[in-house]
């Protein structure tokens, strides 16, 4: 997501990530193999 | 999928939803998610929180890219009050009338809920102040198509206030063909 934003024309960073599927059926997946929640701000450019 | 989620929030999915899970996890507000009808917030299925990115100033036209039942949505039309409006994209029209119920509940008249999906909204260019989206880009096949429209509805200096979900690792293989790793 972070690759496709900047091909966007965005510079985009992530601010916050969140363990958004503990407790889930897929905690072990995402364990796994680092699948986190993430909020990303992106500034279009001027 | 999402169409069952806004028929039957409470069913057995491979993903948190509700306020609860919301203000638990994710830093929302549980009191204004309180305010909000039970059947908006019920449905919600967020993976992270587009109001904590950035606050939302009162008179700016917000699209929120697959709005779902509108549990952001509405929080965004609350906060740019009556001169702002809150534009709401789903591609689920269970979802949408869920949305558009929600705000007529909830008497913000600053709501508008449009049938459309990530790669063609439905939105004049360079129109909209600020995009949030929460768990829904990941869904989206052509993903290039799909930050190309925000970035063509978006104003000069315009924001995306994005939630969703990114993976730590490049896959093998054998895991990316493993649809049972990734499915309910």
């Amino acid at each position: 997501m972070i690759e496709a934003f900047a091909s966007a024309g965005f510079s985009p960073r992530i601010v916050t990530r969140f363990d958004c599927f503990a407790g889930t059926t897929k905690e072990r997946t995402a364990r796994r193999y680092g699948v986190v929640g993430v909020n990303v701000l992106a500034i279009r450019s001027r | 999928m999402y169409a069952q989620v806004a028929a039957a929030p409470d069913g057995a999915f491979h993903f948190h939803r509700g306020p609860h899970y919301a203000a638990a996890r994710l830093g929302y507000d549980a009191a204004e998610l309180a305010a909000l009808p039970a059947d908006v917030t019920a449905s919600f299925a967020g993976v992270g929180n587009p109001h904590r990115i950035a606050s939302i100033s009162e008179g700016a036209v917000v699209l929120d890219v697959g709005c779902g039942a509108g549990t952001d949505l509405l929080l965004a039309a609350r906060r740019v009050g009556p001169h702002g409006r809150a534009i709401g994209v789903d591609m689920t029209e269970a979802m949408r009338r869920r949305a558009a119920a929600g705000a007529a509940t909830h008497g913000l008249a600053n709501v508008d809920v449009r049938d459309g999906d990530a790669t063609a909204l439905p939105v004049d260019d360079q129109s909209i102040d600020v995009v949030i989206s929460n768990g829904v880009l990941n869904l989206v096949p052509d993903k290039p198509r799909a930050f190309a429209e925000i970035a063509r509805v978006l104003k000069p200096g315009g924001r995306a206030q994005i939630a969703d979900i990114v993976i730590g690792e490049v896959l093998p293989d054998d895991a990316l063909r493993d649809i049972d790793l990734w499915t309910g």
